[in-house]
This record gives C-alpha cells, structure tokens and sequence, in this order.
C-alpha cells in the first residue's frame, strides 16, 4: 500500500501473517497485511466471509498472536510483551465491544462500566464517565443488572466501558451482529460521535455496508490480504465493492 | 447397544474430567469402610489363631463360677481358687497333668527408669507354669525362674523396655520387687499377646506378690492324658470340684479370652472406624449429589435436544443412570481393592511401630466385599437419583432458551419447611436435654438439627455469603467483589457445595467442644473435691499399670513436711446384689484431704462392719445413717454393714467407702489408685513436693503432682482421643474439599465465555485465580460457619445429654482458641480446593472462552 499519511496511527500492523494449523491442513487467515489506524478516526474492516478480518483485529488487539509480521498500539510492538503486559495494555488502552455478552451477568450496568478501571485499581476520571453515561443515554439503568436490559441497551453499556478508561484505541467486533436496525443504529451512532466529537479512535469488524457506511474509512480484506480502502464511504458503494468479490475477485 | 447407555457412555466419555472428583469422594468413602471391615476380621482370625496356639496343651479350666461385674466394667471380678484343688484335680482319672494359674497386676520398670507400657491394655504378672503345654507363654531364650526374684517376660514387654536377660529392674506389684530376667517368652507365636506385658514368676512368688494370701490361684489348668477328649474331662472334673468351682474346657476358654479382646477393643476400634467412614460416606453424598445437579443443570440443552428428538423421559433419566451406575461401580471397586491395599498396608506398618499384629493373611469375608461395594454404588446411585428424574422432566423447549444454569434461589416451601424441621429439632432437643432428661430425644433432636441445617442451607447461603464475603469488597477490591457475587449466582448449589464441608466441620467441633467440655468438667472435680496440695498416681489409663504400694500413704503420711496422706484403694462387692465399686481408705483422713460435701452421721468410726455411702446412692437404694447393707465379697463371704455416714460429693472418692480393716479378709491384690497429700501450714508446695517425690522414688517412682498439674493429666487421655478423631475426620474434610473443587471446576466450564470477557477486558490471570480462589474461600467460610454453629449446639446438646443421664455433673465448655483454629483450617481448605480449579480457568484461552457456545 501506498497511502503513507502523516497522521498518527492508533493502532496497525506491519506485514502481519497468521497460520492455523500445520502441513496440508494449515490455513492462512492472514497473508502479508500491512495496515495502519488512524488516530481519531473511525475505520470499518470489510471483506466476506473467511477473509481475515475478525482474525486481523484480534491480532491488532492484543488478543491473540500473529505467526510473523508485526502490530503495534501507539509505538508498542505487541509481540513483545508477556500475557501478563498485555493483559495490562488491553486493560489500560484497549476498549472492546464485542457482537454479545459484553457484559458481566453478575455486576450492575455501573459496575460494568467502571469493570476495567475497578480491575486497574484506578478511579479513572469521574466527569468523564458520567458524560458517557449520558452520551449512552442510561442514567437511570445505572444500578440494574444486564439481565435486566434490552439487547440494543446491553451493547450501549459495552459502548460506555469501552470509552470509560479512555483508551487509545476501541475495536469493536460486529458490534450491531445480534441487533435490529434501529438498536443497532443508535450503537453505530454513539460510536460515530465518540469518535468525532471526543476525538477517539474506532476499528469496527463488519459485514454488513450500512454499518460500514457510519465509518470514515473502510479497509477491505479478502483471503487474508488487504485488498482496497475507500474514504467517507456511502452504503451503496460499499455495498457495490463488496459485490465485486463475488464475481471476479479483488483488484489489486 | 441400547440408546440410552449408548448416550450415557459416550457422555462419560466426552466429560470424563467432571467425574474425576465424584470417583474420587466414592473412592476414599469406600476404601475407608473396606479397609476398617478387612482390617477388623483379619485382627480378630490372628488373635483366634494366637489364642488357639497359646492355649492348645490347656485342654479345661478350673475357677470359680461367679463373678462380680461393677457397672461401666465389661470384665467381672472373678474370687480365686484355693491351690489345695490341683492336687484333688491331679488324682482324677484322665488328667495328665494340672497347674495353678496366678495372675495379677505388675508393671515392668524399663532400663531407663521408665514403666513399660499401662497406657491401654493389661500390665500382667503371674507364676511361670512350668509344664510347657499348659502354659500359654513359651520360652523362647534363656530359662524359666527357679528362685525368688527371677523372672521370664514376654518380649515385646523386653523389647520396650530395653530389657535384656541377666537384667536386674523393678516390678510394681505394686510393691516394687526387685527382679533379674532370666528368659524370654513368646506368646501364641508372637512377642506378646498385643501390647499385653507379662512378667512370669515362681510361684512362690506370685502367691507372694500377687495374692492376698497364699494358697489360692485366679485359675487351674488341667491337660488331659491320652485319648481323654475335652468335654469328657470337664464332666469328670466337674464331678470332683466343691460347690462354686467350675470347669470348662480349654476350647471355651481361649474363646472368652478372644471375645474379650473382640469386646474390649476389637469391637470398639472397628466401631469407632466404621462411624467415621459412615460420617465420609455422607458427606461424599452431598459432593457426589451436587455434581450431578450440576452436571444435569449443564446439559439441558442436550437432554431438550434428545427429548425434542423423540427420547423418552424414562431414556433420558436412565441414561443419567448409566452414567452414574458406571461412576458408581468403577469407584467402588477401586475403592474396595484401595481398602484392601490399605489393610495390608496397616499389617505392614503396626509390627514396625511396634504393636504386634497377629500374623496371617488377610482375611477377605464375602461381607467385606460386598458391604463396601454395595454401599459405594447406592450412595452413588442415590445421589444422582432425583437429577435423573429432573433430566428426565426437561422440557423439549428447553433447547431452545439461552441459559442453562440453575439461578433458582430457595423457595419459600423450602423456608417454611426447613425453619418447622428447625423448630422441632430445638423443641426436641430442649425437651430431651432440660425437661425430661433422654439421651434418645437429645439424639433424635441433633439429628433432626442436621436435616434442618441442610434443609436451610439454600435459604441462608445468600445471607450468609453477603455478610463473609462483605470485607472483600474492599480488601479485594473488583476481584473480591466478583468472587463474592459469582458464590451467590446459585444459592442452592453453594448451599450443597458448603454442606459437605458442614458436616465435617460440624462433626469436628463437636467432638472439639465435647472434649474440651470433659476436660472442664475434669478440672472442675479435681478443684472441688480435691482439697489436698499434690496428688501420686501412676499415670495410666484402661487396664494397664498397677497402682500404687498401700504401704506409700502411710510412708509419706510420716513425713514432718506432711498434715495428710490418704491412700484410695479399690475394691469390689456386690451391695445389696448389685455390684459395686468399693473405696478402701483411712476415711477419718479422706475426709480431710476431700471436700465430701455436706456429711450425715461421721465418718470417724466405721471400723471393720462401717460403710460411708454418697447420697445420690443411697437415695437410690433407699438406706439412710443407721440402716443395714449387705455386701458379698468376691470370695463368697456376705456380711452386713451398718450406714454410718452418707456424704455430699462422690466423684473422686466414690461413692461407697469402707476401711482398710474392712476389706482385708476380701482382699485380692493390695493396690492403691491415688495418694492425696496435704502439707502442714507454712510448707512450700515445691518443699512439700520434693519430700513426697522423696519417699516416691522409692515405691516405683509414681509422678507426684501439684492439684493443677493433677487435673490437667487427668485429661490427658481426652486430647489422645481428639487427634485420632481429627485424623479420622481429615478424610471426610478431603472429600468435602473435593467437592468444592469438582463444583467450582463445573462452574468455570459453565462460565468459560464471561472468563474470557474479563481476561479481554484487562483481568489478570493473577487476578482471575484470586477471584476463583476467593469464590471457594467463601464457600468454604459457609460450610466452616454454618459447621461451627451445628457442632456447637450438638455439642452442648451431647454435654447436656450425658450430664442428665450419667450420675456425675458435666461441666459445658466452649474452647474459643481450638475453634479458631477449626474455622481458620476450614479457610485454608477453601483456598485449597481453589487451587486446581483457579489454575484451569487462569489458562483459559482468551479468544476460544469469548467464542465458546
């Protein structure tokens, strides 16, 4: 790739392979992805199903490992660190939102949101998570439990812890997969105005091109390569890209 | 194969590791049951074979034919018979040869001053039977005694005693009698007859010794000539014996010598293994019941599927049978072959710490086979019994919901039916205790006590745990918090989890409670009716030592340092046909050195024809100050005493007293059971002590101790009893801890998903295995609290109980230090179980536990 920017990338990878398996049966999830996060913006990551992109963002993210090439969080190479350090890096400048079960069954919405801080020891800022509370409009779900929410509330609750440590970078992972529209329009939305009006940082795994639509940059990924990248996309061109990997493959 | 065993094995198959702790607890339960039931009969085959062997050249005995039992003894006191008899027995046509048998109490002294054995069984000392065949001990080195002062012992007492022969040391009789060893013996093939000492003397000097006068035996053995069966001798020795003299043949006897060990301590040894096996065996049951609940809990979904699919609800519960038929029967075989193991382990092990253990092989009945296993595989199959049934009730559409867990929390019905249970178990056991005083109310009452523990567990688990697990939160911080919450998630599930371990607890503190009660009530005696400043005995228990000199009293009585010194000696009649423990004392002294309590009549005068009675007893039989007793003698005399004194206070002074005089002409053997000694006004109890530990050192060197030091040893046997009862419990406590750790692994499994999500979210594997760790502390902190409670009612229920149904007055103690220490080592056992399952869930794989289904 050539869109070598100036800007400041949140998170990347840097030749980045991963191999399951071994001999005959071993699969390339990822082949030679090389792919940079913009700080302060919201990146989508497309592509069909098998193409890598949920294993591309677990490696960006720390959770698992790749077989060669690199990622980074800000400067720090992740390779490098023991379980026990990345463990603290997810905790302390990672957030997470996941497609379900964010939340933990046995805490109070609250608690959930304050989880990862409460896990640090640290009070983390006060101002900061009552505005999200009310960014993610849930005030007076505050001392009720999970079970006790709506499908489209829980993931707004992840949203908020995932914006409570004030991470460097937040991924979500088909974060609207298990909602209907509308819920899931409110989720993408919050994320949207997370990123644009308090200046955070977003990687959303998707297949779906209206939520791809909500991003500014979509990265699109096919057989484990990275394959093109679309600014301010609309969900009709989305849609028309990803139609293209049906029929005669990925341009490149 | 049928589909449901088809299901069940492959089941088993698939989830083999969930089992493991369930395998485990049936394992343990039963191997422990096998082990005490092989262990018991192959101890009571040896002591048959050593008895057999011992006495094979006896071919009858002759004694006397009454004996005088006092309550609370298994073994009567038997008047001996006159030695004239052997030469009346030898005419008799059709016997070889015959010879007295003496026997009485000696306590060897070993070569470090120290007296063998006397903690237990029998110190014995008698005459060396020199025909071979008639005496049961043989000689195995040296030779027999042939002159006064020379003795044979048995080996196991030399070995001890680090005697060897040509050895000079002291016998207690309790008179100490110098004596050199000139042979060893074995008995029935073995260094001695189980940690029974005998010394074997002339029999001059035995009648010596060990009689109250010469010219009489305990008993006479007779050995038949040739072609003269045993039966026959009897009916011809019967024929010439006086009135009152019995014969039975050697057959019988050596049968009674072996049911009396198998009473005196076979029996109770086996007993007491086989309740706390039943104790391991309960608490498995709820560990084993509690798997299963889980394990059904988890696989609603899959029996849904099964039922959707056309299976039967008979197919289903049976297929969870199967599988716990298969637990069932693998585990109970193991632990049957593991109990076997076990007991040849202990045959192994107990000759090389000393207690000689019959030789022999094992001896494997079909019972102790088919007990264990039988138990095993019902307590097994009992405990999965009503999951079965609810496996069987799971709806088609379970499927298809999200959750498969049990979240249920206790129900009301189960408030009310457990508060009315717990109601009832106070009521009756109140009744049984206070009003109307039963053992049998206070037993059914504890019982009920227990069932209403386990009845109310669920109801109190989620009380119970907010209040432990409260200083968590802010010790533990989140982590703390978490665990906290996950040991509320299910209420009934930590309630069954915890009762295992409650019972364990339970059962440890009340035997904690129970004895430290009987140590209070110890002290408590010794201070009230113990009015003298140091105490002699010879600190033994059971029937082994041999008293003290009669002759030491008076010998320190004559020390300037000393105002009183009272011997206390025993005897034996039966009072009005019932019989009795006598005391036989200077009771114009006793009553100086004991407080008696508020006397009638004086106790000053009871010379040869006096008795002093405590109240309580003669209320019960109805005599008052000036009344008739008539007392008969073990050697058949009967005579009547005059009540000449009834007094307050029995407990260390008994409760009938008669003079030395008195009891001189019944004598058997002379020995006192404990010198009182006060000192004259102004002598130092450490110079007091020193003069009396003086004239001690040479009667066999008894301890002398200060009246503190006195009430403290005469507990001594209680804290013995309370290890070997903790050893004991140490397995049912391991399988309750195996419990915890089987439901806290389920656990994990069923919340592999939200492990993952904390570990993505930032938790530590450190912090992830505290907060499992603190989950199994808390549950563990339940069952130790609720453990606590239960064994301190039972406790004083069993303090209040025996108080109300024994004659003496117990005293109820509450030991706060012990009792820290039960709930501290019920914690680490949590932390324990915690271990393995905070280690598995630690390892989990982050992004394989968020995409488990």
């Amino acid at each position: 790739m050539t869109t070598a920017t100036t800007t400041r990338h949140a998170a990347g990878v840097t030749d980045a392979v991963k191999v399951y398996g071994s001999g005959d049966t071993a699969v390339r999830a990822l082949d030679g992805v090389s792919v940079g996060f913009p700080a302060g913006r919201f990146t989508a990551i497309m592509g069909p199903s098998g193409s890598g992109k949920s294993t591309l963002m677990h490696c960006a993210a720390g959770l698992d490992t790749l077989t060669s090439g690199a990622a980074y969080i800000g400067d720090t190479e992740l390779g490098t660190l023991d379980d026990r350090r990345l463990t603290l890096l997810r905790r302390d400048r990672i957030g997470f939102v996941f497609q379900a079960f964010n939340l933990v069954p046995t805490l109070t919405v609250a608690e959930n949101i304050s989880l990862p801080m409460d896990l640090a020891g640290s009070k983390g800022s006060r101002d900061w998570i009552d505005a999200l509370v009310d960014v993610v409009g849930l005030r007076d779900r505050l001392h009720h439990r999970p079970s006790e929410l709506s499908g489209g509330q829980q993931q707004r609750v992840a949203v908020a812890r995932a914006f409570a440590g004030r991470p460097d970078v937040v991924f979500a992972d088909e974060p609207t997969g298990n909602l209907d529209s509308r819920s899931g329009g409110e989720v993408l939305n919050l994320l949207g105005r997370a990123v644009r009006q308090m200046d955070r940082t977003v990687v959303m795994v998707t297949h779906d091109p209206v939520a791809a639509a909500h991003a500014d940059e979509v990265v699109f990924l096919a057989d484990g390569r990275l394959v093109d990248r679309m600014q301010s996309p609309t969900a009709d061109k989305v849609l028309d890209r990803m139609k293209a990997f049906d029929g005669k493959g990925a341009p490149s | 194969m049928n589909a449901s065993v088809r299901i069940s094995v492959s089941s088993l198959r698939a989830h083999k590791r969930r089992f493991a702790g369930t395998f485990l607890a049936v394992l343990l339960g039963v191997a422990f049951l096998a082990g005490t039931l092989v262990m018991g009969d192959t101890l009571r085959a040896g002591f048959d074979t050593m008895f057999g062997n011992a006495t094979k050249g006896t071919d009858a005995v002759v004694r006397s034919a009454d004996t005088i039992t006092t309550p609370g003894e298994s073994q009567g006191v038997r008047r001996p018979v006159s030695t004239d008899l052997v030469k009346t027995i030898e005419r008799t046509p059709g016997v070889a040869a015959a010879a007295p048998d003496i026997q009485g109490a000696g306590q060897l002294v070993g070569s470090g001053g120290k007296p063998i054995g006397g903690q237990g069984p029998p110190t014995l000392a008698g005459n060396w039977i020199e025909d071979p065949q008639l005496n049961a001990y043989r000689l195995a080195e040296g030779r027999a005694p042939s002159k006064s002062g020379e003795v044979v012992v048995n080996k196991g007492a030399a070995k001890k005693g680090d005697l060897q022969i040509g050895d000079t040391t002291i016998l207690r009789t309790p008179d100490p009698v110098k004596v050199t060893i000139v042979g060893l013996a074995t008995f029935g093939g073995e260094d001695g007859m189980a940690q029974v000492t005998f010394t074997g003397m002339t029999q001059a000097d035995a009648e010596k010794y060990l009689t109250a006068k010469p010219g009489e035996a305990a008993s006479i053995r007779v050995r038949a000539g040739p072609g003269v069966g045993q039966q026959q001798l009897v009916s011809d020795l019967t024929a010439v014996l006086p009135k009152g003299v019995e014969a039975v043949t050697g057959q019988e006897s050596a049968q009674e010598n072996t049911d009396m060990i198998s009473s005196q301590f076979l029996t109770i040894f086996t007993t007491f293994l086989l309740v706390f096996s039943g104790i391991a065996l309960l608490v498995a049951t709820f560990s084993i019941h509690n798997t299963f609940a889980i394990v059904v809990a988890q696989r609603t979904r899959e029996n849904a599927l099964l039922r959707a699919l056309g299976a039967s609800r008979r197919q289903v519960t049976v297929s969870t049978l199967v599988e716990a038929s298969a637990v069932a029967v693998t585990a109970s075989a193991a632990g049957l072959a593991g109990g076997i193991g076990i007991a040849a382990g202990l045959q192994a092990l107990f000759p090389a710490i000393g207690f000689p253990f019959p030789e022999g092989d094992l001896v494997i009945s079909g019972l102790s086979m088919l007990l264990p296993l039988a138990v095993g595989v019902v307590v097994c199959l009992g405990s999965a019994l009503l999951p079965a049934v609810r496996a069987g009730r799971t709806a088609p559409l379970a499927a298809l919901r999200e959750t498969a867990v049990d979240q249920s929390g206790a129900s009301r019905g189960r408030a009310i039916v457990g508060g009315g249970l717990a109601a009832l178990a106070v009521g009756t056991t109140l009744t049984g205790v206070l009003a109307n005083p039963s053992l049998w109310l206070a037993g059914l009452g504890a019982v009920l006590a227990l069932v209403a523990f386990v009845v109310l567990g669920p109801v109190a688990s989620s009380t119970a745990v907010r209040i432990l697990g409260g200083p968590l939160d802010r010790l533990r911080g989140v982590t703390g918090g978490l665990a906290r919450r996950n040991a509320l998630r299910s209420p009934k599930r930590t309630a069954a989890t915890a009762s295992a371990l409650m019972i364990g607890v339970a059962v440890v503190s009340l035997f904690t409670v129970f004895g430290a009660s009987l140590k209070a009530t110890m002290d408590q005696t010794v201070s009230r009716s113990f009015a003298g400043d140091v105490a002699v005995s010879t600190p033994s228990f059971g029937a082994g030592g041999s008293g003290l000199s009669p002759k030491l009293a008076p010998a320190i009585a004559r020390q300037p340092s000393v105002e009183n010194a009272v011997g206390l000696g025993r005897g034996v009649a039966e009072v009005d046909g019932e019989g009795r423990a006598l005391t036989v004392t200077d009771p114009v002294t006793l009553g100086k050195v004991f407080d008696l309590g508020d006397v009638q009549g004086s106790l000053d005068d009871l010379g040869t024809n006096g008795i002093a009675i405590t109240r309580k007893e003669a209320d019960k039989q109805h005599l008052r100050v000036g009344d008739t007793a008539r007392l008969a003698f073990t050697d058949g005399k009967k005579e009547s005493f005059t009540v000449r004194a009834v007094y307050g206070q029995s407990e260390l002074a008994g409760d009938y007293v008669i003079t030395r005089a008195a009891w001189a002409p019944h004598r058997i053997q002379d020995s006192d059971t404990l010198v009182a000694v006060s000192f004259k006004h102004g002598v130092s109890t450490a110079d007091g002590k020193a003069a009396v530990r003086k004239v001690a050192e040479q009667y066999g060197n008894p301890e002398v101790q200060t009246r503190d030091a006195y009430a403290q040893s005469s507990a001594g046997g209680i804290d013995m009893m309370l290890t070997l009862v903790y050893a004991l419990l140490a397995l049912a406590v391991l399988i309750a801890l195996l419990g915890i750790a089987n439901t806290l692994t389920l656990a994990i499994h069923e919340r592999t998903r939200e492990l993952g999500l904390l570990r993505a979210v930032g938790q530590t594997r450190a912090q992830l295995r505290a907060m499992v760790r603190w989950e199994s502390v808390l549950v563990a902190a339940f069952g130790t609290a609720g453990g606590l409670a239960l064994g301190a009612f039972l406790g004083w229920v069993l303090v209040k109980a025996s108080d109300g149904a024994s004659d003496s007055a117990f005293a109820f103690a509450v030991p706060p230090a012990q009792l820290v220490v039960v709930a501290l080592v019920g914690l680490a056992a949590g932390a324990l179980a915690g271990l393995r399952p905070a280690r598995r869930a630690a390892r989990l794989d982050v992004l394989r536990a968020i995409a488990t289904e």
